[in-house]
């Protein structure tokens, strides 16, 4: 039986499981209560990923904590592996060498247009243009080169962006590398902007959010810029060196899934900007702090609590770290974007809606379910 | 020039009972009475504090309480304050703050109760989130020992791997 | 001539392109949808992704899997048409990987689905997917 929050009110309703199982849901399921075409109420059903992360943390020390980070949303891991460093550095009062700020901004800049290749992928064959799946999947494996030349890992930097800064230099040639990946998505940026009438028409005045729903509903990054908003965490608390380079927040007024994917072609040209900003400025030095350099299992963790927030590709990202005098953090409580943007966003919008616009409406507010369920 | 965060912390202090202090810049901590948790957090929202970031539940097994902590983001001064509270950890129950921050805090709330056992009154949805026929324990408290958990459950006497870890 | 039982001839005339039904969890989802793309074409090998279990011959279950997704994976699995193949990817399945103290994942697929091969990695390689799939159609040739 499907249980929903009231009972169907007509015998000709009826309900569908857009289920883990679909080829177009991802590992998330939602409980749709229909009448004819149009949607009446969604229900979520999470829980297909929960591992109970923000345990696991408190059994691992510092160290061994940087290594499991990056598993908490596969699409972007150096973001996430730089935000469990920045609590960790600030609860334990470490200081960051000059050049190890440089490349921790520049890798999760890459990370970061890494991350919005494949929500256009997705978000285009959820509309129906599969030629810019396919585009996109292609361009990706640039980056995921450079990634395996500079951390090892494709996909996983296993704990890359560690507590005391980076764990090894850049190559000799890293700067030209990169330089050149810069070009070539360049060229891709240029052809998601050619208007594709499909997309267009089936994406525009969709799933419209306001304003102030979207802060009653805590929506944060692109989704909340993208009603007319013009927040950032890089820039209302700069941390690393985002204080002093020059970048500009795109926003617009509608609010509609249209919208959404433009602002998500208009970011990855800012971090191209920022990318090439932080190579020219690029310092000499160490990069990690000498208590740190080489590996210990168990170092002591004051007592005392901190509050972390960053910009993740997908929104606002938090730490809350507890520690308590000894190798592990007493709690560790993950603040993830998409536990918002998954429940309360989702249900509000779907509401309401065509069951054809169900998809342009899910992959338009760029969920990874691995983050929501931690 | 007073700053933001201690023209803040001095008129909570005037009008309610709180201790706090200010941890740096844009970052104001704050101990308060659960009796005053829904009017503090009302005059807090009236002044500017729209975003509720995150809700967490701390368990001092020591102390025997459960500490709740919510923090919130304002969007016009760019201060995040942080208010704790703590509750008995036998039968911990709490308003919920669901009439002021609406959809934001029912999930947050939903997702505590769930895993730590927490009662929110008022809070009309409190069904299960993450888990599917669970049983025990609320997973996250302190005396549920993971390991164990896994050994006991999972892992296999007879097999010839998995002996060595019940020496 | 050389004379082969029923069972290798039926194989034989059935396996020689394979269908998948992928059953991704998290790290699949990252490593191994590339494999569709232009870089790691997956067709050149006459292999296709398709959406039903029904029309499928082999189940790709990759990354770990909890309590509540190894219902539904049994369910597939029993949705699928004979002859049927699992394959099992990542270190999660074989050992429960990094999240071995964890009180929601599994620990050993092989107590829970028939896996006829495992591919290690953390996340494995697309060419060892494929290395994978070359070994299924060299087993195929040598039943007797």
């Amino acid at each position: 039986m499907i249980d929903q929050m009231e009972p169907a009110p007509k015998n000709t309703d009826y309900d569908l499981y857009f289920g883990p199982a679909h080829p177009g849901s991802g590992n998330f399921g939602v409980k749709l209560r229909l009448e004819g075409e149009i949607v009446i109420s969604a229900r979520a059903d999470p829980g297909y990923l929960h591992r109970g992360f923000e345990k696991l943390m408190e059994y691992r020390s510092p160290i061994q904590n940087a290594v499991l980070s990056d598993r908490l949303c596969v699409l972007e891991p150096l973001n996430w592996n730089l935000i469990h460093a920045e609590a960790v550095d600030e609860l334990m009062e470490i200081e960051i060498p000059e050049r190890a700020k440089y490349i921790r901004v520049i890798m999760a800049e890459l990370s970061r247009i890494q991350s919005h290749i494949i929500w256009y992928g997705v978000f285009s064959i959820g509309t129906g243009f599969e030629t810019g799946f396919k585009m996109a999947f292609g361009y990706r494996d640039y980056i995921l080169d450079l990634f395996e030349m500079i951390t090892g890992g494709r996909v996983y930097p296993a704990g890359y962006i560690c507590p005391g800064g980076v764990r090894r230099d850049f190559p000799n040639d890293t700067k030209d590398k990169i330089l050149k990946v810069l070009e070539k998505i360049d060229e891709m940026v240029k052809l998601e902007e050619i208007e594709n009438p499909a997309l267009d028409a089936r994406s525009k005045d969709v799933g419209v959010l306001k304003p102030e729903d979207a802060i009653r509903l805590g929506a944060t990054g692109p989704v909340l810029r993208a009603s007319g908003m013009k927040t950032d965490v890089r820039k209302e608390e700069p941390y690393e060196i985002y204080d002093i380079l020059d970048f500009d927040i795109p926003t617009r007024k509608e609010g509609d899934a249209y919208a959404r994917y433009c602002i998500g072609i208009d970011e990855m040209k800012q971090s191209i900007e920022i990318i090439k900003q932080a190579l020219k400025k690029l310092p000499e030095g160490d990069v990690i702090a000498p208590k740190f350099k080489k590996p210990k299992i168990s170092v002591k963790i004051p007592k005392g609590e901190v509050y972390t927030r960053n910009e993740v590709a997908r929104g606002e990202a938090a730490f809350y770290m507890v520690g308590n005098e000894a190798n592990t953090p007493y709690r560790c409580k993950i603040r993830g974007p998409d536990f918002l943007h998954m429940i309360p966003v989702l249900e509000y919008l779907l509401k309401g809606a065509q069951i054809a616009d169900v998809p342009a409406i899910y992959w338009s507010l760029n969920i990874c379910p691995a983050d929501m369920d931690r | 020039m007073v700053k933001i965060e201690d023209k803040l912390l001095d008129e909570l202090k005037t009008k309610f009972k709180v201790e706090g202090y200010v941890q740096k810049e844009r970052r104001v901590w704050v101990s308060i009475d659960s009796k005053e948790l829904l009017k503090i957090c009302k005059q807090l929202k009236d002044s500017g504090f729209h975003h509720l970031s995150a809700m967490s539940v701390t368990d001092w097994i020591k102390e025997k309480k459960y500490e709740i902590t919510y923090h919130l983001w304002s969007y016009k001064e760019k201060i995040l304050i942080t208010l704790k509270t703590k509750i008995s950890r036998k039968s911990p129950t709490i308003e919920s703050v669901s009439k002021i921050w609406n959809e934001n805090a029912q999930i947050h709330e939903r997702e505590l109760h769930e895993l730590f056992g927490v009662k929110f009154k008022g809070n009309n949805d409190l069904s299960p989130l993450f888990l599917e026929n669970w049983k025990g324990l609320p997973p996250f408290r302190k005396d549920f020992d993971w390991r164990e958990y896994v050994k006991d459950k999972y892992y296999d006497k007879k097999n010839d791997r998995e002996k060595v870890y019940y020496d | 001539m050389v004379k082969r039982s029923d069972k290798a001839k039926t194989m034989r005339k059935l396996i020689k392109a394979i269908w998948i039904f992928n059953w991704f969890n998290s790290c699949g989802f990252a490593e191994l949808v590339p494999l569709v793309g232009s870089r790691w074409d997956m067709e050149r090998f006459g292999m296709i992704v398709v959406g039903t279990p029904r029309h499928a011959d082999v189940l790709f279950i990759a990354g770990y899997q909890t309590m509540k997704s190894i219902e539904r994976a049994k369910r597939i699995y029993e949705q699928m048409a004979e002859p049927k193949v699992i394959i099992a990817l990542g270190s999660c399945t074989m050992t429960g990987g990094m999240y071995w103290d964890s009180y929601n994942t599994i620990k050993k697929l092989d107590d829970y689905l028939p896996v006829t091969m495992y591919i290690p990695g953390c996340p494995p390689r697309p060419e060892a997917v494929f290395e994978a799939c070359e070994k299924i159609f060299q087993h195929v040739k040598e039943l007797k």
